[in-house]
Parts: structure tokens; C-alpha cells; sequence
């Protein structure tokens, strides 16, 4: 059985769910015949027809207000960004409609919101953002990061079977770049559930999305000085599973929260508050926070380079928490 | 986090069916009469009304203070109505009811705010009836309704009881929104077809462009009422619900309140254009204007739009001119507004002028229609015994349905998906295109 791409799996889960469930639509940006601007769903068109696969203006607050409209005729919308930068245009559709629709007047909006972000691929202040945390804070909404094959499709499977607005962010530096295996049988991968990407006993990774690999990168490093780092790959963003991490800071004791987003009001913030309620007395080092720099993400490689967090500086914080 | 249990599902206190004698009636054929004939603004977009105010404001500074005058003659006289082409007695008469019900709900609302018994603003729509209640009178069951906060009206005829305003401005927990929204942000997706407003200005037409799209995937042509100030039009989210509309020919019939005034400011201030039916032309749909204190001409507008939708040819946009007879909300006295526009359009009260037409058309005698005030005051009271007896919420809803349980089947509303031309054989094949980004 062939490997399968993060972006290959992507196409599939939305695919497959398509052809289980005729409430399933995509629309979005240029998304029918050119098949969108990463080819997620290239070829759709003429599987499922122009009625489930629509092209829009450009138009990012229609989108989502069309997406959510559909959904109040139970229908399945999943609606493409282009580039999840441009998920700002849509932002107080998303925040003011979709995510108070079920507590304010009874109406569920199952529905999805996906596309590209983060950065890695020099596409400047515009194509590169990781804005996540902007609707981590919006209750109503769920939000996925997934950062494996695997967990992609499972989660986007779930996330379009889910009856509640959800927020699928891609990594577009994975895309094409990670490749696994996958089950031949139809799976899904629960939503507010974080998985432990490597067992280690001595600091927790805790991270997601593009830095997972980051974090390996370190580990694999580190493993020859014998420090055994944990990788927590949390996938789900909100809500966020405060179990796991719980677990794994009471297993290490020592914690380093990893993003690609900037540090100031990143997950980082909100794991440490949560450890500090849960597992405080659990704690043998300060948590350490790995971040982007608190600035727009830089075009330039050198300057992006200097902007995203590198393999070094989380050898550097590990070995630092370990001997504190 | 919080889940939506399905058996204490906060679902609005039963309300009866919407009302149904709209555009598809089986009623009474229209009583003909001669109309005149309709005229065409600079732009050729058809203008249905009878007269045309010739006044306008301006800013002006008097010596010490800024303020607006009015430049132009207030004194024109009052026309008839425009004889509706569509509308047969019975049902002139019902939105006749339906109008007095708009008016005394109101009248029993600003009562309660004066007894300190309404939580928060108070937004009252005085002159703007017919508009609210012609327009909501013309669509059908399967329809659907974005109302904005002046369109308790509609509300009502698309079969809420005023009692819902009530309790929702008393902020009660047997409100459609079990308290958790203010006054008039409640919706029905279920029964009513009513989209629940939220604040901000034009969100609900995307919305309702969706809904459009959701029910042609459905099989359906449906039609999908929209509302906008002539400030609220302004808005961004306006320009892309709507276009997105007309591009896909989406049945959204959008009725533009040109009531003068965005809170406290002119609409010579909004907008340069003269008339925002002229907006039509550029999204390539049909646009008129209508005398919004005329329930005729904005019955048979939205009716022919409605048709339209119907028929599956696209978005229409109907500006009604009006006037708001009060200030945008209880707190503002609109001292803002020249006393002779205001004195204009009294004269303009669309009740007063719907009952000159019953006079006319010997439908009604003035004893009746003492008779429909007098029977829809025992009932508003009514109402508002029970809206104030209702409870208030237990504070432990304040965070529960935030999510909805994911152990629910949401049905389709409309009937299956189905696709005209696909090549259902067909299978997923690697994308071998370049994307993007490498
Ligand atoms: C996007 C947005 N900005 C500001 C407001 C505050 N606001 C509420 S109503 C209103 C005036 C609306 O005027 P118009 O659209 O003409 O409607 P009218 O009040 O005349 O019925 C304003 C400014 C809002 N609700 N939404
Ligand atoms: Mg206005």
C-alpha cells in the first residue's frame, strides 16, 4: 500500500464523506474546475457536479455566511479559504454568527471552515499567518491543526460529521512534504483529543502542526545525549484536551510548549494556565514557551528563518529545563 | 465543554404555523382597478410611487451651532394608495390587522420601558408597518425571513405571537432565546424560517443567500426576505451576501428601509446616489422603488420578486422610502430631525392612509375598523399579561447549548440532494498539479 500525502489525505476525507453523505457540499475560491489553489479538491467537480462543488467571488464573508446559511437547511458545508490569512475578511461572520448560532437561537451550524496556514514557504505577511488562536478564543467553535497524514483525514472526517461550526487548519508546509500510510477502512479520529507522538521521560513537548517535525528533529538530537523528550501532538485546539496535558506533565515534570504561532497570546499562554491548575505541584522546572517572534511573518528566507521557531533553540530550552 | 442535551433542547415556546395566505393563496382573486401608471427614475429603474418628497437635508450652520435644515416644500399633498394588482379584500384586510398588531405591540413595548420593565434599548418601528408587514405578507411557508430590529412586524406575520417580542425585551426565560439575546434577535429555523438577526449590519442577506443555495441543492427555488437600513447598506457584508445572490441567481429579495435616517445621521451622509435601487444595476438584478407607507406597493413588489425567486430567476432589490417616526432607539428623542419632515410624514402614517383606502374602496366602515383596534387591544393585553408573568432564565443557562450534541441528526429541510450531471463512476486520483506553493 502506497504512502498517502498530508495533502492527498486531506482529499480524501473530504471525498469519501461526499460520496457517504449527500448533505457533504464544497465551495470556496476557485475551487470547481481549476480545483482550488492547492488542488485539494481537484476533480470534484466532475464526480459530484456543479451543484456540490461551487465556485464563489471573492468574497470571504459570503462564504461563510453562505456556508452557515446552507447549514440551517441541514445541509454539510465545508468551505475552502484560500489561504486561512484571508479567514480575517470572514471574521465577524465566523465570531458573530456561526459561533453563537446554537446557544443564542437553537440552530446548529455543522459545518467546516478550511484551508491553508502557516508559514515556511516564503509567502510573505499574507500567506503565511497562523491566526488559530483568534478563534480558540471564540466559544462556539471548534478548531483542528492536525500535523500527520493520518490525523488529517481522521480529523476532517469528523469535523464534517460533527453538528458544530469547526475551524480546519492545514499546514501548508506539510502538504506535500509528509507522507504515511494509511488504513484502508473508513476512520475517523475524535476531535478534543491529543496524541502522544513520542514516549519520552524526561521533558514534554507539547506542540502542533508544522513543529511536531520540529520537535522530532530535537528529540532525535537530543536522544543521543540521553534526554528522552515526550512529544505531545495536541491536534485539536480547541477544545483542548486537558487530560493529556495533565498526563504528561505529571510523567516528565518538566514542560516546553512549542508553536509556530507568535508567543503573545499563543496556546503556549493557555497549556501553562492549565498546568498551573492541574498539575502545579507536578512541576521540577518553569515552563518554557517556543514561539514565533511576536512580529508579522517575514517574506525573505533569512528573515523568516530568524521568525519561526528552529530545531536549535528547542535543544537549547530542553537542555536548560532538564538541568534546572 | 458545554453540550446541547437533545431532550432539554432550548427550543422556542410552540408557535403557531406561519401565516400562509401569502403570494401562493388560493384565496379571493385581486379586485382590478385602474392603475396608474408607474414612473422610471434618471436611471430607468421603475418608481411605483404616487408622489415624490420634494425636500432634502442638508447640514447647516446657523451662526452659533450646526444642525439639519430641510430645503424644499414639505406641504405637499397626501395620494391615495396605489390600488394593489395582486391583493384581494380579505387579504388587504389581514394585513390590515397585521398592521394595528405592529403598532399596538409597539405602543404595549414603550409602555413596559416606561414602567422600567424592558431590559436594555427599546427600537421602535412607528411609520414603518406596512413596509414590515406588506413584504412579509408575500412570502410562503417554505419562504424564509431575515428581519432587522424594526421588523417585529414581519415577525408576527410569519406566525410569532407578540408575546415573543415581549418576553425577548423583558429578557425572560421563556423567550425564544431563553434570555441568552435582546429584544428582537430570535429566530425559528424549524418552523418559521425566521433568521435570528445578530447587531452587526447586513449579516443576515449572506445568510440567507445560503439558505437560498441550501434549498436549490435540495431541489427547491426558494425566496429569502431580506432587510437593510438605508445605513445598514453601507456595510460590506451587504455587498458580498448580495452579490454572491445575483451571481448564482439565489432567490434573496432584498427590501431596502430607506427610513432617512441612520441613527442620527441623513442618508445624504450614507450614500451619493439619489435612489439605492440603483444599486440594482450594478449587481444585474431588478430593482424598483415603492412608497413604503403604501402596503399595496410593497405587497405587490415583493410579490412579483417573491415570484421571481420562485421561479428560480435570481435576487431582486425593493428600496422602500419611509420614514422612522421615532429616534433610533427609546433613549433618543431625535431632536435631530426638522420638525417639518417629521410633520410630513405624519400626515404619511400608513394605517391612517390604509384605512382612507377601506373608506374608498367601501371595504370597511369606520365602526369595523374601531372594532379591529378594539378586538387586537384585548388581545395585545393579553400578551402582555403573559410575556409579564413569565419567568426570568435560571442562571445556570448561561453557558450550557453552546455546542450541539453531536448524537442529533439535523434532517435536511427541504428533501435530498440531488445533481443533474456528474460522473458518479469517477475516482479519486492523485493531484499531480502544482499548488501554490512548493
Ligand atoms: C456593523 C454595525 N455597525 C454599527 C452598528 C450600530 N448601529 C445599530 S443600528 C444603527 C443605525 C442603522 O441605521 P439603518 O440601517 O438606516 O436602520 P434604521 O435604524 O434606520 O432602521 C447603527 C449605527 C451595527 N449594529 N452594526
Ligand atoms: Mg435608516
Amino acid at each position: 500500500m502506497a504512502a498517502v500525502t498530508y495533502l492527498e489525505a486531506i482529499r480524501q476525507a473530504i471525498w469519501e464523506e461526499m460520496e457517504r453523505d449527500s448533505r457533504v457540499f464544497v465551495l470556496g475560491e476557485d475551487v470547481a474546475i481549476y480545483g482550488g489553489a492547492f488542488k485539494v479538491t481537484e476533480g470534484f467537480i466532475h464526480k459530484f457536479g456543479m451543484e456540490r462543488v461551487v465556485d464563489t467571488p471573492i468574497s470571504e464573508m459570503a462564504i461563510a455566511s453562505a456556508a452557515y446559511g446552507a447549514s440551517l437547511t441541514g445541509l454539510r458545508p465545508v468551505a475552502e479559504f484560500q489561504f486561512m490569512d484571508f479567514i480575517s475578511s470572514a471574521h465577524s461572520q465566523i465570531v458573530q454568527i456561526l459561533a453563537k448560532s446554537n446557544w443564542r437561537w437553537g440552530a446548529p451550524a455543522p459545518l467546516v471552515l478550511r484551508g491553508p496556514s502557516g508559514g515556511g514557504v516564503s509567502g510573505g505577511p499574507f500567506h503565511s499567518q497562523n491566526p488559530e488562536m483568534f478563534y480558540v478564543h471564540t466559544p462556539g467553535l471548534k478548531v483542528i491543526a492536525p500535523a500527520t497524514a493520518r490525523d488529517a483525514k481522521g480529523l476532517m472526517k469528523s469535523a464534517i460529521r460533527d453538528n458544530n461550526p469547526v475551524l480546519f487548519f492545514e499546514h501548508k508546509f506539510l502538504y506535500r512534504r509528509v507522507k504515511e500510510e494509511l488504513p484502508q477502512e473508513d476512520y475517523t479520529i475524535e476531535i478534543g483529543k491529543a496524541r502522544v507522538h513520542r514516549e519520552g521521560r524526561d521533558l514534554s513537548v507539547i506542540t502542533y502542526g508544522a513543529m511536531l517535525y520540529t520537535a522530532q528533529e530535537a528529540a532525535d538530537l537530543l536522544a543521543k545525549e540521553d534526554i528522552q523528550l515526550e512529544i505531545i501532538d495536541l491536534r485539536t485546539l480547541l477544545p483542548l484536551d486537558r487530560e493529556a496535558i495533565r498526563r504528561t506533565t505529571e510523567k516528565t515534570n518538566r514542560v516546553l510548549v512549542l508553536h509556530e504561532d507568535t508567543k503573545t497570546g499563543g496556546i503556549a499562554g493557555e497549556i501553562a494556565a492549565i498546568i498551573n491548575e492541574e498539575a502545579f505541584d507536578a512541576l521540577d522546572a518553569p515552563i518554557a514557551r517556543i514561539a514565533a517572534l511576536d512580529a508579522p511573518v517575514p517574506f525573505s528566507p533569512p528573515l523568516e528563518k530568524a521568525f519561526l521557531p528552529q530545531v536549535g533553540d528547542v535543544v537549547r530550552e530542553a537542555r536548560r529545563l532538564v538541568k534546572y | 465543554m458545554p453540550t446541547r442535551k437533545s431532550e432539554s433542547s432550548p427550543s422556542a415556546p410552540e408557535v403557531k404555523q406561519p401565516h400562509t395566505n401569502g403570494s401562493k393563496a388560493a384565496n379571493a382573486p385581486a379586485v382590478k382597478r385602474p392603475q396608474p401608471p408607474i414612473g422610471k427614475n434618471p436611471w430607468g429603474i421603475p418608481d411605483w410611487r404616487l408622489e415624490q418628497p420634494p425636500f432634502h437635508i442638508e447640514s447647516d450652520w446657523s451662526g452659533e451651532e450646526y444642525r439639519y435644515k430641510v430645503v424644499g416644500d414639505t406641504n405637499t399633498p397626501v395620494p391615495p394608495l396605489r390600488p394593489s394588482k395582486y391583493l384581494s379584500k380579505e387579504q388587504t384586510l389581514e394585513i390590515y390587522r397585521y398592521m394595528i398588531i405592529n403598532r399596538q405591540m409597539e405602543a404595549a413595548l414603550e409602555s413596559m420601558y416606561k414602567q422600567s420593565k424592558v431590559i436594555g434599548g427599546l427600537y421602535l418601528s412607528l411609520g414603518q408597518e406596512a413596509t414590515s408587514v406588506a413584504s412579509a405578507y408575500a412570502l410562503d411557508r417554505d419562504d424564509w425571513l431575515g428581519p432587522m430590529i424594526r421588523n417585529q412586524g414581519s415577525m408576527v406575520v410569519r406566525g410569532y405571537e407578540p408575546s415573543s417580542a415581549m418576553m425577548q425585551y423583558m429578557a425572560k426565560g421563556t423567550s425564544p432565546t431563553k434570555g441568552r439575546d435582546s429584544g428582537s434577535h430570535y429566530g425559528d429555523p424549524k418552523k418559521l424560517n425566521v433568521i435570528a438577526p445578530i447587531s452587526h449590519l447586513g449579516d443576515s442577506i449572506g445568510v440567507l443567500s445560503g439558505v437560498a443555495l441550501g434549498a436549490r441543492l435540495q431541489g427547491r427555488e426558494i425566496a429569502c426576505l431580506a432587510y437593510i437600513g438605508d445605513g445598514g447598506q453601507s456595510t460590506g457584508p451587504t455587498y458580498e451576501g448580495f452579490n454572491f445572490a445575483a451571481v448564482r441567481k439565489l432567490g434573496v429579495v432584498l427590501v431596502v428601509e430607506h427610513n432617512s435616517w441612520a441613527y442620527s445621521t441623513p442618508v445624504e451622509l450614507q450614500f451619493a446616489c439619489k435612489d439605492l435601487a440603483d444599486r440594482a444595476i450594478g449587481y444585474g438584478v431588478p430593482g424598483v422603488i415603492v412608497d413604503g407607507t403604501d402596503a399595496n406597493q410593497v405587497y405587490d413588489a415583493t410579490h412579483e420578486a417573491v415570484e421571481r425567486a420562485h421561479r428560480g430567476e435570481g435576487a431582486s432589490i425593493i428600496e422602500a422610502k419611509l420614514m422612522r417616526m421615532k429616534g433610533h432607539a427609546m433613549h433618543d428623542a431625535a431632536v435631530y430631525v426638522p420638525s417639518a419632515v417629521k410633520e410630513y410624514w405624519q400626515r404619511r402614517d400608513p394605517i391612517v392612509r390604509m384605512e382612507q383606502y377601506l373608506k374608498e374602496t367601501g371595504w370597511m366602515t369606520e365602526a369595523q375598523m374601531k372594532e379591529v383596534h378594539a378586538e387586537v387591544q384585548r388581545y395585545m393585553d393579553q400578551e402582555r399579561e403573559q410575556a409579564e408573568a413569565a419567568p426570568m432564565p435560571s442562571p445556570e443557562e448561561a453557558g450550557t447549548d453552546v455546542y450541539f450534541d453531536n448524537g442529533v441528526d439535523i434532517p435536511v429541510k427541504y428533501g435530498e440532494v440531488r445533481v443533474k450531471q456528474s460522473n458518479v463512476g469517477r475516482k479519486l486520483s492523485e493531484s499531480s498539479a502544482p499548488g501554490h506553493y512548493k
